[in-house]
C-alpha cells in the first residue's frame, strides 16, 4: 500500500468496467486466452500499483475526462482497487483455463468476471466490495 | 468464433440483467423481523450489547455494519449523520464488519452496508442489505424518530 486513502473520479472506474465488459465479451466470443490474459494484466496494475496508473485508468484521463464536463465527485479508492483484485483472480482463472487446454472451465471464470464488470458498468453496484465480507466470514484467521 | 465462450455469453448477460433487477427492487429495502424466529431475535440482542447498542437512549437507533471497500457505505453513513442533525430521537452505531466477525455471524450479515433499525424497547423493527434510498430511509427514520423544528 502507498498513500493512505487516494480518491479517484467516481467516472473512471466505471469507463474502466465498461471497457473491460467489452474486452471480455470479445474475449469470450473469440475464445482467446491471450485476450483474457492481457485483462488480467491489466487488473492486476491496477489492484497492485493503482487505479491512476492501470491502463484504463490513463485511457480515461487522457482520453475520456477531457470530453467530459469537470470532476462532480471522487470516492476513495480503495473500494474499486479491491474489484481489480477480485478480477484478477476469474481472470487468471480464465486465462489459464483457456491456455491450458480446458476451454469451458476458462469460459466460465471468464463469464464471471464479465458479469462483475458489467454490473459495476451499468449499475455502479461492486459486486465483490459488497461480498467482501462473505469471504471474510468464512475465512476466519485474519491474512492482512 | 467459440461456442461455449457464446453460450456464456448469453448466460453472463442474462444473469447481469437479473442482478440488476433484484439490485433495483430489493437493495435497502426494509425487511421486518417477523421473517425470523424467535431464538435468531435473542442471539441477536446479545451481540448487539456487546456492541455497545443501547436502545433505550433513543427512539429509534440504527445500527451499520460496514467495511473499507464498500463505496455505498459511506454515503449510508453520510446520510444517518445528515438526519440525525435534525433528530434528536435518531441514535446511529457504525460498526466495522471486520473486527467483529462473531456479531457478523450472529446476526447473519452478508453484505455491506447492513443497517439494523433498534425501537426504544430494544425490538429490532427490521433490517436491510444494500444501501437504502435517500427517500425510504428518511421516511422510516421519520416513522420511529421525531423530528425536531
Amino acid at each position: 500500500m502507498t498513500a493512505p486513502s487516494p480518491h479517484v473520479d467516481v467516472r473512471a472506474p466505471r469507463f474502466a468496467a465498461g471497457l473491460t465488459s467489452v474486452v471480455l465479451a470479445v474475449a469470450l466470443l473469440t475464445g482467446s486466452g491471450w485476450l483474457v490474459a492481457a485483462q488480467a494484466l491489466v487488473f492486476a496494475v491496477g489492484a497492485v500499483a493503482g487505479l491512476r496508473v492501470s491502463p484504463y485508468g490513463l485511457l480515461f484521463r487522457t482520453l475520456v475526462a477531457p470530453r467530459l464536463g469537470p470532476v462532480r465527485e471522487r470516492e476513495p479508492e480503495a473500494p474499486p482497487r479491491f474489484a481489480q483484485f477480485v478480477g484478477l483472480l476469474f481472470t487468471v482463472v480464465g486465462a489459464a483455463g483457456y491456455l491450458l487446454g480446458a476451454p469451458v472451465l476458462g469460459a466460465v471464470a471468464t463469464g464471471f468476471a464479465l458479469v462483475a464488470a458489467l454490473l459495476n458498468a451499468a449499475t455502479g453496484f461492486c459486486l465483490g466490495c459488497e461480498l467482501y465480507l462473505t469471504a471474510r466470514r468464512v475465512l476466519p484467521v485474519r491474512t492482512a | 468464433m467459440s461456442t461455449s465462450g457464446i453460450v456464456v455469453l448469453a448466460v453472463a448477460l442474462a444473469a447481469t440483467a437479473v442482478a440488476a433487477w433484484w439490485l433495483r427492487t430489493r437493495n435497502g429495502a426494509l425487511r421486518t423481523v417477523s421473517d425470523d424466529d424467535e431464538e435468531a431475535g435473542m442471539a441477536g440482542s446479545a451481540a448487539f450489547e456487546r456492541l455497545g447498542v443501547r436502545p433505550g437512549d433513543a427512539d429509534l437507533t440504527v445500527v451499520q455494519f460496514s467495511t473499507a471497500f464498500c463505496g455505498p457505505c459511506r454515503a449510508t453513513k453520510a446520510r444517518l449523520a445528515q438526519l440525525q442533525t435534525t433528530r434528536p430521537g435518531l441514535a446511529v452505531v457504525q460498526v466495522d464488519a471486520e473486527s467483529h466477525l462473531d456479531e457478523v455471524r450472529e446476526l447473519d450479515v452478508r453484505r455491506t452496508p447492513t443497517l439494523f433499525y433498534l425501537d426504544r424497547s430494544g425490538a429490532l423493527v427490521g433490517r436491510s442489505s444494500g444501501a437504502p434510498r435517500p427517500d425510504d430511509l428518511t421516511a422510516l427514520v421519520d416513522a420511529h424518530a421525531a423530528v425536531s423544528r
